[in-house]
């Protein structure tokens, strides 16, 4: 056996620790466990982001420790040469073990040219079995439900649309993560919506709901956040970490201390090892009962709070001190007000960059952390490995099964609604303003785009409906299973009041019906959408059933500048905002005699200067379909796009801010994404009603650009209602219609 | 080697001098921990770097990164390419000096233009990238080739992966064949079939692999030989996933010997692809 730097505590050390909370004997909180279950995987430096699962270095393995004290034994369980060649070279991910203690399922990657794949260990006999998934695709992250099966994470897609790829994460340089799961003997392998980006870290909880990290990501929005859903991948639920509640940029690997209690990884996206501090979240009201404490009464992520178990560890990215080190994951053993924990702990800088370039990679060990007296005792620690995952080799109880309903009737589409569209936290809408919801439709560059979709980073957007509100202001439209969604409540000018900042998505015949647009979350929603007027009206078909390839605009729709009628038809037939194909002809038709190139209407400039260097550089409005280039600190901020585009949307305002330039004269950002309504542009034209049916009423009280005394075009309905779009959809250049990957070459 | 032409390339969009003051990101990133992690040596250091410097404009940056372009590592070259794919103009006008090499380059600049032009998602070099997968280059240059075609995921990038399944080097075979599953809504599985009796275990098992995905159908026969006859219990196990993906009532005898596989890989996916029969 390898020489090990095992650093054991003694039972007379454990016995020492306080016993309360449940789980405790008189021997202190490992007193009633056996052995310890760890995860080996060769150290290594990278694997920084928090969503990164492809990392692979062969010699993993799986160990028991038994007793889990300075003398006890470590045993190999995987690989051994019992279980076969094939499995010598493999890395592992991740593990969960059965409610009977009698099985552990895994992940692992057998070597550099296979995928993650999911195993059982079974350990009576010790015999290896792969779970059958699709072999060119990484599966990872497996837990044990109850009833037999297992929940992963997995970048396929083979089983929700032929040919569809999965979508490419917020830095669009990995294959994002799914939930899905499948049946310990293999069958019945059901993936769940694909969401925009990543999800990850799934855990169990007793109500039976899972707790995993979702990374939102719309617009401005970048965080990691822990959500509930059920055991068949429906009824997302916000569980922690949004609105200011979050202790951190991202929270993950939580696992339940108690009902409505949980140990989290409170750190930053990237750039921490997938480690940071520990916290302790509870989510309701705390109850103390023998010690211990669990907080599942009323329950919900808005009454949710943290408590900071180790202090001094840095919740970003920057580099923690000597001594202070990050976690990788814990465990807790107990449920007192301050729980003992198994942790993984490594010292020093546990930062990539840091790292790196020391090229010293980060050892975890496993230790007993004390949350009382912020103390920990080390348990095993290989130098050449990182001992992660420790977990008590015993059983547990498994918690319910838990279902949700589906509607056959749905045909494969997916229900989404609320109850009373003004129920939000976010917004006081005023009576009567909103006319109905967008659902949009989101992509990434998966569908043959480049990086960028414009100068915004806003994800691909699509319009696939504006579903009317009810007289009781509810709403329900069909929509397509299994495909990113946003949703925004609309004026009667078609203009965004609130844009909901998350996608989401829903599986086939699930019906998903909330309460509000973002309603209070601490109250009790009871939802029947059987009782709805918008249930007795009819949901709004949303191309529901339609193929990826048929939700987008023809050329002629894009085009046509009257494609909304009198009755207020049409508007739905604008899919994609393709900037060239549906906003260019606006332009123009009615704006570049004035604001061509030659600049005829003579508006000032704007300035861009390096306050570094003395370099600047100006932009003077041009809505034509030109290419001007803007060249500052070695960039050319405009070029790729047109002047119109470039002009209305304004240069990549992060880039600015992160070089420090200064910004001065005629700027403006002539339309904000994701809000018509306070873009410029928009003010400027004043839009006309366009729902139900046009009239002239305007959307403000200020003389629109078309009545200023210029004898100035005046726009059709159907043209306000593309640069609305164009707005509320993140003023994006590309959408499916103009994607660079569907012309031929 | 020191990248001289694509740092001119560079110097000409910018139409500035180089080496002036860095500018300091607000994420903590500039040239000057680039070229630290840069003299470092490590991989991880330059991917962390060029990372945080993703909005960062400065002159240095960019003589940085374009020198990474022409790394060694993959790894540095791609995250090269990514870094300049958020700056679209500047991508651009370097994908023309690449373009260029996959023409005429040695196969250390077919292999640097290749990575380049798939990680900056440059479809008009598709053209390009045909014309080099029909030179004799090496593996390392192919198979970059492939990672280009499979990057851009575009039907006209599928000559690339087919001329690669014909190289001499298996790694260049598995690699082609199993970018093939990735061109968007591709649903042919014929070259995939065709690499099924290949000569090389890992090819096999690829071609299993995207076989079953693609459901090829007129794979069937092979696939069923391959389940129960192959050395490589990896061919097997695909075999096995294949067969259930096709899902013909005629593996039923395949598929049940392959349930007393000697390998835990095959025996349980041999059982669920049992199930999936018609």
């Amino acid at each position: 056996m390898k020489m090990l730097r095992n650093i054991a505590i003694g039972a007379s050390l454990l016995a020492s620790m306080s016993a309360c909370g449940g789980e405790d004997t008189d021997s202190g909180p490992l007193g009633s466990v056996d052995a310890l279950v760890i995860l080996q995987r060769p150290k290594r430096i990278e694997s920084g982001d928090i969503f990164q699962y492809t990392s692979y270095q062969a010699g993993a393995r799986i160990v028991k420790l038994s007793p889990p004290t300075a003398d006890g034994t470590l045993e190999t369980l995987f690989p051994t040469a019992a279980q076969g060649a094939e499995f010598a070279q493999a890395d592992i991910s991740g593990y969960d073990i059965s409610f009977d203690a009698k099985q552990i399922v895994f992940s692992a990657k057998l070597n550099a040219s296979e995928h993650y794949g999911l195993f059982i260990l079974t350990l009576a006999d010790g015999s290896v079995d792969q779970v059958p998934t699709d072999p060119g695709r990484d599966y990872v992250s497996p837990i044990f439900l109850p009833g037999n099966r297992i929940m992963f994470t997995t970048s396929s897609t083979l089983l929700l649309e032929p040919g569809a790829p999965q979508h490419v994460d917020e830095y669009e340089r990995g294959v994002t993560l799914q939930l899905g799961r499948i049946n310990v003997d293999g069958s019945d392998e059901t993936l769940g919506p694909r969401n925009l980006s990543h999800r990850t870290f799934p855990t169990l909880a007793s109500d039976g709901r899972i707790m995993f990290t979702q990374w939102d990501h719309l617009g401005p929005a970048n965080a990691g956040h822990l959500m509930f859903v059920n055991q068949d991948m429906q009824e997302l639920r916000e569980g922690f970490g949004k609105e200011g509640k979050g202790a951190s940029n991202s929270t993950l690997k939580a696992q339940e201390i108690a009902p409505g209690r949980f140990v989290a990884i409170a750190t930053a996206r990237n750039r921490t090892v997938q480690a940071g501090a520990l916290i302790d979240i509870r989510l309701g009201t705390d109850v103390v009962e023998d010690g211990a404490v669990s907080s599942a009464g009323n329950a919900s992520e808005a009454n949710s709070r943290y408590t900071a178990l180790t202090p001094d560890v840095p919740r970003d990215n920057s580099p923690s001190a000597d001594t202070v080190g990050r976690y990788y994951d814990a465990y807790p053993l107990n449920a007192k007000e301050n729980p003992d924990l198994l942790v993984s702990w490594a010292d020093g800088p546990v930062e990539s960059s840091v790292l790196a370039a020391a090229g010293i990679p980060a050892n975890f060990g496993v230790y007993l952390y004390d949350t009382e007296r912020q103390a920990r005792r080390p348990i095993l620690d290989d130098p050449e490995m990182w001992d992660v995952f420790a977990r008590p080799l015993k059983t547990r109880p498994a918690p319910p099964i838990v279902g949700s309903a589906t509607d056959a009737s749905l045909n494969g589409q997916a229900m989404i609604g609320s109850l009373d569209a003004y129920d939000s936290t976010l917004k006081t809408f005023a009576p009567g303003s909103v006319y109905g919801i967008r659902v949009i439709e989101g992509y990434s560059s998966e569908e043959g785009f480049g990086r960028m979709f414009g100068t915004t980073m806003f994800e691909g957007q699509q319009q696939l409906g504006v579903a009317r509100l009810a007289a009781d202001n509810s709403w329900l439209a069909t929509v397509p299973a299994n495909v990113p969604l946003a949703l925004q409540s609309v004026d009667k000018f078609g203009m965004s009041l609130l844009a909901e900042p998350v996608w989401f998505s829903a599986r086939k015949n699930e019906a998903r019906v909330c309460g509000g647009c973002h309603e209070n979350r601490t109250g009790t929603t009871n939802v029947d959408p059987g009782q709805l007027d918008a249930f007795a009206i009819g949901a709004t078909p949303m191309r529901g059933l339609a193929a990826r390839a048929d939700r987008k605009s023809s050329d002629a729709i894009l085009a046509n500048a009257n494609l909304i009628q009198a009755d207020g038809s049409g508007f739905d037939q604008l899919m994609g905002m393709a900037w060239d194909k549906a906003i260019q002809p606006i332009f123009n038709a009615k704006c570049v005699s004035c604001h061509g190139p030659d600049n005829q209407a003579g508006l000032e400039p704007y300035i861009i200067m390096d306050p570094a260097t003395g370099e600047s550089v100006s932009w003077t409005f041009d809505l034509s379909a030109t290419k001007r280039p803007l060249v500052i600190g070695g960039e050319d901020l405009a070029g790729e796009w047109s002047a119109s585009y470039f002009s209305i949307a304004g240069p990549d305002m992060e880039a600015i801010d992160e070089n420090n330039l200064m910004v001065s004269g005629n700027f403006k950002v002539y339309m904000r994404p994701q809000a018509a309504r306070d873009s410029d542009l928009i003010k400027k034209l004043n839009p006309t009603v366009v729902f139900p049916a046009p009239t002239t009423e305007r959307a403000f009280t200020t003389t629109p650009h078309s009545q200023d005394g210029g004898g100035y075009a005046e726009l059709t309905p159907t043209e306000f209602y593309k640069l609305i779009l164009a707005a509320d959809m993140g003023v994006n250049f590309y959408s499916r219609e103009n994607a660079p990957g569907n012309a031929d070459y | 080697m020191k990248n001289t032409k694509l740092i001119a390339a560079a110097a000409f969009v910018v139409g500035l001098s180089f080496g002036a003051n860095p500018a300091h990101a607000g994420k903590g990133g500039d040239a000057g921990k680039i070229r630290a992690a840069i003299n470092s040596g490590s991989v991880d250091a330059i991917i962390a770097e060029v990372e945080r410097a993703e909005g960062l404009s400065c002159g240095e940056c960019i003589t940085l990164v374009t020198a990474l372009t022409e790394d060694s590592r993959y790894a540095v070259r791609e995250v090269a390419g990514w870094w300049f794919a958020k700056r679209p103009a500047m991508a651009k006008a370097l994908a023309e000096g690449f373009v260029a090499d996959l023409a005429s380059g040695d196969a250390v600049a077919v292999r640097n233009a290749a990575d380049f032009l798939g990680s900056t998602k440059t479809f008009t070099s598709l053209p390009a990238l045909r014309q080099a997968a029909g030179r004799n280059l090496d593996a390392e240059a192919a198979l970059a080739l492939v990672r280009a075609a499979q990057a851009l995921a575009h039907k006209d990038g599928k000559p690339v992966l087919q001329a690669a399944m014909s190289h001499s080097d298996a790694a260049v075979r598995a690699a082609a064949v199993t970018a093939w599953r990735d061109i968007l809504d591709n649903q042919d599985a014929a070259p995939a079939i065709g690499m099924l009796g290949d000569a090389d275990s890992s090819v096999r098992a690829a071609a299993a692999m995207v076989v079953g995905a693609l459901k090829g159908a007129a794979g069937r026969t092979q696939l069923e030989a391959l389940v129960i006859g192959d050395a490589d219990p990896f061919v097997r196990r695909n075999a096995a996933f294949a067969l259930g993906q096709i899902a013909n009532a005629g593996s039923r005898a395949a598929l049940t010997k392959a349930m007393s596989d000697t390998s835990g890989l095959v025996r349980m996916t041999a059982k669920t692809a049992l199930a999936l029969l018609n």
